[in-house]
């Protein structure tokens, strides 16, 4: 059902539509995961949850729930560009989209963001169904080739790319009968300054209240993380460069040129006056360690005296003469 | 980077010119890519056949152009002007500016004193604006200029056509950085291993002090209860 898409439309993808999407399925799936006896009375009072399962009885262990939304954006021209989503009630079993709400909130999102236009939905789930196609229709009539995103809720640690895709639908003839199936499409994410902080700061999120050798262990990874990817990129280069060599690969002067400016780029620091002012900044700091223990041990001292003197000196005080340490 | 993507077309323009003529046509071919004011990669034309055939004819004059502006110098031109031929206005500025990337290939650092040799400048005014004209605003080098200290300090430069021994000395300064940055990463697992293994001592540590502490408050209230008979 995927091939890769041709209509030459390009995508860009903003990370704030893929945190509402996975905090949208991350709260239905914790509202389902309470207590049978809340969950039958939720799920058969609400029409809110959004799931496949027809029993409202245990669903810790059934398949885990497929949320459904609206994604909206821009278009200008051949780009395409996804900035918000929000929630929309669908029940796959039924096929019943409730269109008061879906128009109430793009009349609501209209009046805050009067560009931005229904681009298509989003869901979660591994791949593309064939009953994606029946909302996909159903939405044709707001947006005449909606998109689709699909979260996959899964945690791979082995995969590295993001489990999102976008697919479009085109219309393809199989045996002879025009159909419409969904292709997969390529897309790029683009930040906006607020929410490249907000996607740093909940990367960085540490243990809260860790202690100095917590942080600093913390620090420690990011920084070997980010020194891993270089490494590997690196790598990467020195075998191209190699196979080269060898006769492997064809020589390419433009490439050459630029991974000689590279290298002449490095070592990046190395006039004396640096060598200077790093070692003056690294004794300071030192310095400034070993006077703050110097301070924390005399103030210890200090106290284990006192305690010392109180404890040990009741008895002789009444002489006159007090022990003196 | 721009300036690779500023020269693939011009590159591409001369490439189908070079091979569409032969012979001494080639000589203007040459003088009109070494004028051009936005290419500075002349490995391509090298690489083009027609231009490798004039080797040893009467138009290998032509060549040796070629050949200096994509590895040489203006010493070099210098010291060989008697076999080159003249060089027009725009070749001459053309050349100066490879020889700044040359310089720069060697040494971060690049003293005034040294650049005003080289390039057959006089004065530091008239340096610092072919610098700053000719090499920045073009895109070639990006770097700090120090009148103080009198030095030019390197941040970027664009690469020159490669000579056929640099690449192994390219691949060796690879293979170090690699090396380094292995040796850094396995630094910093020892790092956050042992900055582990110093909180979980100082844990253990401070939990046998407070049972330590506990113990003896149990010993001494015990004694106290004990030593009270009334």
């Amino acid at each position: 059902m995927a091939s890769s898409s041709s209509s030459g439309l390009t995508f860009k993808l903003h990370p704030l539509v893929i945190v509402n999407i996975s905090d949208h399925y991350t709260r239905v799936k914790s509202q389902l995961s309470l207590p049978p006896s809340l969950t039958s009375t939720s799920s058969a009072a609400t029409s809110n949850n959004n799931n496949n399962n027809s029993n409202g009885g245990e669903n810790n262990q059934n398949p885990p729930p497929r949320v459904y939304g609206c994604v909206i954006g821009v278009q200008r021209g051949r780009t395409v560009e996804i900035f918000n989503s929000f929630e929309l009630i669908y029940d796959p079993s039924t096929r019943s989209l409730d269109r008061s709400f879906l128009e109430k909130k793009q009349e609501l999102y209209k009046k805050v963001f009067p560009h931005f236009y229904v681009l298509g939905w989003y869901s979660t789930g591994s791949d593309a169904q064939e009953s994606d196609m029946h909302f996909h229709k159903a939405l044709m009539d707001i947006n005449e080739s909606p998109l689709y995103v699909l979260l996959n809720p899964a945690i791979n640690p082995a995969q590295k790319d993001l489990p999102v895709t976008i697919y479009e639908s085109e219309l393809h003839v199989i045996d002879g009968v025009p159909q419409l199936i969904f292709v997969r499409s390529s897309y790029t994410i683009e930040t906006v300054e607020a929410e490249r902080i907000s996607v740093d700061h909940v990367a960085h999120l540490k243990p809260s209240g860790g202690s100095a050798a917590t942080q600093l262990a913390a620090q420690l990874t990011g920084i070997h993380s980010a020194i891993k990817m270089l490494n590997s990129r690196i790598r990467v280069l020195h075998q191209y460069l190699v196979g080269m060599q060898k006769g492997d690969i064809p020589c390419e002067s433009s490439l050459l040129r630029q991974v000689s400016s590279l290298l002449r780029r490095l070592p990046a620091i190395e006039s004396e006056k640096f060598q200077d002012d790093f070692l003056m900044e690294y004794n300071d700091t030192l310095l400034i360690t070993y006077l703050a223990m110097f301070t924390n041990c005399s103030s210890t001292m200090n106290e284990l005296v006192d305690k010392f003197n109180t404890t040990y000196d009741r008895h002789s005080r009444r002489g006159g003469r007090t022990a003196f340490i | 980077m721009e300036i690779e993507e500023k020269q693939a077309e011009v590159i591409d323009h001369f490439v189908k010119q070079a091979s569409a003529q032969k012979g001494s046509a080639l000589g203007s071919v040459v003088v009109e890519a070494t004028s051009h004011p936005s290419l500075f990669a002349f490995s391509e034309i090298l690489a083009v056949p027609t231009v490798a055939e004039l080797e040893g004819t009467d138009n290998s004059v032509h060549l040796e152009v070629l050949r200096l502006f994509a590895h040489g110098t203006w010493s070099d031109y210098k010291r060989n002007s008697g076999k080159l031929p003249q060089l027009v206005p725009d070749q001459v500025l053309k050349l100066k500016q490879l020889t700044v990337l040359t310089l720069a290939e060697t040494k971060k650092v690049l003293s005034y004193d040294q650049l005003m040799l080289e390039l057959d400048v006089t004065n530091v005014r008239e340096l610092e604006d072919f610098l700053i004209n000719d090499c920045m605003y073009a895109g070639l080098v990006r770097g700090k200029l120090d009148q103080l200290r009198r030095y030019f300090e390197v941040q970027f430069a664009a690469g020159r056509d490669l000579r056929p021994g640099q690449l192994g000395s390219m691949i060796q300064t690879l293979s170090n950085w690699l090396a380094t940055s292995d040796n850094l990463l396995v630094t910093i697992q020892d790092k956050i291993k042992w900055a582990d293994t110093m909180s979980e001592l100082d844990k253990k540590h401070r939990k046998e002090l407070e049972d330590r502490v506990m113990e003896v408050k149990k010993a001494v209230s015990v004694k106290c209860s004990m030593t009270r008979p009334f």
